[in-house]
This record gives C-alpha cells, sequence and structure tokens, in this order.
C-alpha cells in the first residue's frame, strides 16, 4: 500500500460518483453520490496526511465531514419539500425552472 | 503483506459497494451500499493509521448522515417515483462525461504530485493529541465557524421542510 494506491483509489471513486451524479435521475440518489464524491476526496487527504506526517489532512477530513453532514440535513430538506411539493423526485420530470 | 491484503480486499469493497450505489435500483439497496462503502472507507482510515477518523466515519456518515438517508426514504413513499426507463446512449454519454472530467482532473493532480518531492520512507502516523492540538490551536477559528455553519444547516432544514399551517377562516 503505497500513497499512489490510496490516491488511484479515491479517483476511482470519485468518478464512479461523477459518473453516478450524472447517470441517475432519482434525486436522492445524487445526493447519495455527493456523499460518495466526498468521501473519495476524504480517502486522499487521509492518506496524504498518512504520508507526509502532517496532521492538516485529518484536519480537512473533520471539516468535510462537518460540511457533507450539514449538506445532508439541508439537501434533505430541500427534497422531502420538493416531494411535497411535486410529488416525484425524477429529475427529469423537475423542470419548474425553465422558463 | 497483511496490510497489502487487507488494502486490495477493502479497495475491491469499496469499489464494488460504489458500484452499487449507482446501479441498485431501489433508493433503499442504494443507501446500504453507501453503508458499505463507508465501513469499507473506514477500515481503510484504520489501516491507514487513523483509528480516529474511522470512528467518526462510523459515528457521523453511518450513525448520522445514512440514517437521516434512511429516514427520508421511508418517510417520503417513493414507489412509482423512480424512473423506470433502461440506460439509454444519452446517460452512457452522461456517465462517460462524469468519468472524463475525472479523468482530467486527476492528469492534472497527476503532473504537480510528479513534479513534487519524493515523499521517503513511511514514519508512524499523528496521534490523537497531534491532531487535537492542531485543530484546537491553528485551525480554532475554522473549527468554531464550523459550529456556526452546523447551526445555519439545522435553522435552514427546520425552516425549508416546514408545513405552512392553514389560518382557520
Amino acid at each position: 500500500m503505497s500513497l499512489e494506491h490510496v490516491v488511484g483509489l479515491g479517483i476511482v471513486l470519485f468518478a464512479i460518483g461523477a459518473a453516478g451524479f450524472f447517470v441517475r435521475s432519482n434525486a436522492l440518489v445524487l445526493l447519495l453520490c455527493v456523499e460518495l464524491m466526498l468521501n473519495a476526496v476524504n480517502l486522499i487527504l487521509a492518506g496524504f496526511s498518512r504520508y507526509l506526517h502532517g496532521t492538516d489532512g485529518q484536519v480537512f477530513v473533520f471539516m468535510i465531514m462537518t460540511v457533507a453532514a450539514a449538506e445532508a440535513a439541508v439537501g434533505l430538506a430541500i427534497l422531502v419539500a420538493l416531494c411535497r411539493l411535486l410529488g416525484t423526485l425524477d429529475m427529469s420530470r423537475i423542470n419548474i425552472l425553465k422558463g | 503483506m497483511i496490510e497489502t491484503v487487507l488494502f486490495w480486499v477493502l479497495a475491491a469493497a469499496s469499489v464494488a459497494s460504489a458500484l452499487g450505489v449507482v446501479a441498485l435500483r431501489s433508493p433503499v439497496g442504494s443507501v446500504m451500499a453507501l453503508l458499505a462503502a463507508m465501513l469499507a472507507t473506514a477500515g481503510l482510515y484504520a489501516l491507514m493509521g487513523a483509528p480516529v477518523l474511522a470512528l467518526f466515519q462510523v459515528i457521523v456518515y453511518i450513525g448520522a448522515v445514512l440514517v437521516l438517508f434512511l429516514f427520508v426514504v421511508m418517510l417520503l413513499d417513493l414507489k412509482g417515483t423512480t424512473a423506470r426507463g433502461r440506460p439509454s446512449a444519452r446517460a452512457a454519454a452522461a456517465g462517460a462525461a462524469g468519468i472524463g472530467l475525472t479523468a482530467a482532473a486527476a492528469w492534472g493532480a497527476w503532473k504537480g504530485f510528479s513534479q513534487a518531492a519524493p515523499v521517503g520512507g513511511l514514519r508512524p502516523a499523528p496521534g490523537i493529541s497531534e491532531i487535537a492540538i492542531d485543530l484546537f490551536g491553528r485551525h480554532l477559528l475554522v473549527f468554531e465557524l464550523t459550529s456556526v455553519l452546523l447551526l445555519a444547516a439545522a435553522v435552514g432544514a427546520v425552516f425549508v421542510s416546514r408545513t405552512k399551517k392553514r389560518r382557520p377562516s
């Protein structure tokens, strides 16, 4: 296990999350894909923290986890409001911002 | 030796469950697959000598965020709201665009990475006391600001998801 291995795994996970974000149309799964991408970045930061012997990487991971928790709370509240308003979470059918 | 084997097992588990997040049809299945991916990542943290991160991963992500996701999946009756279409050429192009974007970013990062000074041998991982001193010393302002962010997020979530009370007329 070297730094390249960890960074490579993080990149693969991020790519899966990004592809899923573009492919799926369920808004809930989109939020899950965002969490997946944040997780991949956390993994890369922890890897750098391990191999450069710094504490900064782990502090950044704490901050990212906090922001992810806040993002999940607000995003899920928006999803609940959206589902109550429109009765669907299918992003291909939600086009109320279209002028 | 055992470390390498563990790394590859956990890496394969995390990639497989990440694919499950994208590929599974039901939202509950996606949440469960993400749970498996988070657990595998927590194992990787522990393997990398960051047990604090592994604990936080389990407590914050699995204990709080994913449970919140499960609550919402159960709360909203999602039957019939998922798209039933089969993967189209458009979806394939979108997925390729996502992977291409990541590959471009990774290529740029890799170019900077190869010019950086070599990392050298593995030294002992920073312990919890060093992390705590750093977090409450140099990063104290950021730490305090995060609490404001969490408060704002909590208030915002309540405000967004409130229901309007009809006034009796």
